[in-house]
């Protein structure tokens, strides 16, 4: 068993092209010309870290439920992607703020609500890193990582609740998507490629998590294994 | 003994080591009130400026040196004492809820040695102050928990007064707008209740999370 696989990268490669092709085609919007082509990375980024976080949150209630190892290696694994694309959309969004906004960072709701999101989640993965027994750490991840997903929601209404610069939910709220139907295709195709990239990445850190946990029950070497005894055979103690 | 019982004698225990050692209030709080004196040091000195960001300031301190208190009074149990009050019979929720009893009170006393610091420091518009008999407790009671929270999540860790603050500070920062907003309010003559609610909300679920996650962190220790 490889680390990422044989068939997965190849379909999240191929996904990815598919999704290149289909932001460049797309037709550019009217105001923001092509800069709003941008929204095809920046918006699956950020719904994949709201994935991410929903399988912790998931993976977390089941590990306090079952005590199953393999939910909190699901659990850490998607946290640990949850914060990469999280960190991701929150530099897309700022490369796409400053020439629309006029500045890479604003005190809008959104933004600021997402990067506190993305501090909880750094949180979460220092409380795993910095406890070493893994009973211990899987069961203190469990419950803060449950805690943290309060934080979730109020990211993705935050649009709602207060006044914001950022544009409110176009796909994800009731009724019709409230954009081009030949945008919302590109979006989607790219929101397949990028969750194809998602799931690849956690696969890859499960396994990697897994291949951790057999080589800590593995009886190591100890330190003095690499001393050999020195031979007395044929040696006078007098020499 | 009820849990009632139990949990004020938890509660007077931390209050006493504090009276003991006044390691919160002898020393945190002053050096929060070294962190209002040098804020102007570093924006200017213009009255006007900070007469603005004075209230806010102190909020700041409130949550970031308030932290501090919380964790500090986790420092001192360990896993002997803890198994001692499992054996006589306490449950994980009362202790833990006694000593987030205590440290809300020792916040409170904490916020309400620093106002006078940032009065005289920042001299802030008096208007809307009435509301902060409101606020003080509800924000003391807020972090009480979260910190608590924070100190049961990190027991026993090296670095458990950098790590708790990290998990739960993002989490406190409705308390940060309440507190900062709901006075604002009143001033200008709205009703301050939206931005009180907010609070006594944060206040609410992170009672809720002490609640059920109580047990759970019990194992931990």
């Amino acid at each position: 068993m490889t680390l990422f696989g044989r068939r997965l990268p190849i379909i999240a490669a191929v996904l990815l092209a598919v999704g290149l092709v289909a932001g460049l085609v797309a037709p550019p919007d009217r105001i923001q010309g092509n800069l709003q082509r941008l929204m095809y990375v920046h918006v699956p980024a950020a719904w994949l870290a709201f994935l991410g976080f929903a399988i912790t949150f998931g993976a977390s209630l089941a590990w306090l439920w079952r005590r199953k190892p393999r939910y909190d290696r699901l659990a850490a694994s998607a946290a640990e992607v949850g914060v990469f694309f999280t960190g991701l959309a929150i530099v897309l969004g700022s490369v796409w703020g400053k020439p629309v906004w006029g500045v890479w960072w604003t005190w809008d709701p959104r933004l600021v609500t997402t990067a506190l999101m993305f501090f909880v989640y750094l949180g979460y993965l220092a409380l795993r890193r910095a406890t070493l027994d893994p009973l211990v750490r899987a069961r203190r991840a469990a419950v803060f990582g449950v805690l943290a997903f309060v934080q979730v929601p109020i990211v993705h209404m935050s649009v709602l609740w207060w006044r914001s610069l950022h544009q409110p939910p176009t796909v994800l709220k009731p009724g019709d998507p409230t954009i081009d139907h030949s945008m919302l295709a590109a979006l989607l195709v790219n929101v397949l490629a990028f969750t194809a990239v998602f799931a690849l990445f956690v696969r890859a850190r499960v396994r990697l998590a897994v291949a951790q946990d057999e080589e800590d029950t593995l009886p190591g070497p100890l330190a003095g294994d690499v001393v050999t005894a020195p031979r007395l055979e044929g040696v006078s103690r007098d020499e | 003994m009820t849990a009632w019982r139990q949990l004020v004698e938890i509660a007077r225990k931390d209050l006493r080591l504090e009276a003991r050692s006044g390691e919160a209030l002898l020393v945190t709080t002053p050096f929060g009130a070294v962190a209002l004196l040098f804020v102007p040091l570093a924006v200017g000195t213009d009255t006007p400026l900070l007469r603005g960001i004075g209230p806010g300031l102190y909020w700041v301190v409130v949550l970031l040196f308030g932290l501090l208190v919380t964790l500090r009074t986790s420092a001192v149990d360990t896993p002997p004492q803890i198994a001692l009050l499992r054996l006589c019979g306490v449950h994980s929720v009362v202790r833990l809820a006694g000593r987030a009893a205590a440290s809300a009170l020792l916040l409170l006393a904490f916020e309400l040695l620093l106002v006078p610091v940032a009065v005289a420091l920042y001299d802030p518009a008096p208007h809307g102050w009435p509301w902060l008999l409101v606020v003080l407790p509800l924000v003391a009671a807020g972090l009480g928990l979260l910190g608590t929270l924070a100190g049961a999540l990190a027991q026993g860790l090296d670095g458990r007064t950098t790590l708790g603050p990290v998990l739960v500070l993002p989490l406190a920062v409705p308390l940060l707008l309440g507190a900062t907003q709901a006075p604002a309010a009143a001033a200008l003559g709205h009703a301050p209740w939206p931005w009180l609610l907010l609070m006594l909300t944060v206040d609410l679920i992170a009672a809720l999370a002490l609640l059920l996650g109580a047990p759970h962190l019990e194992e931990v220790a």
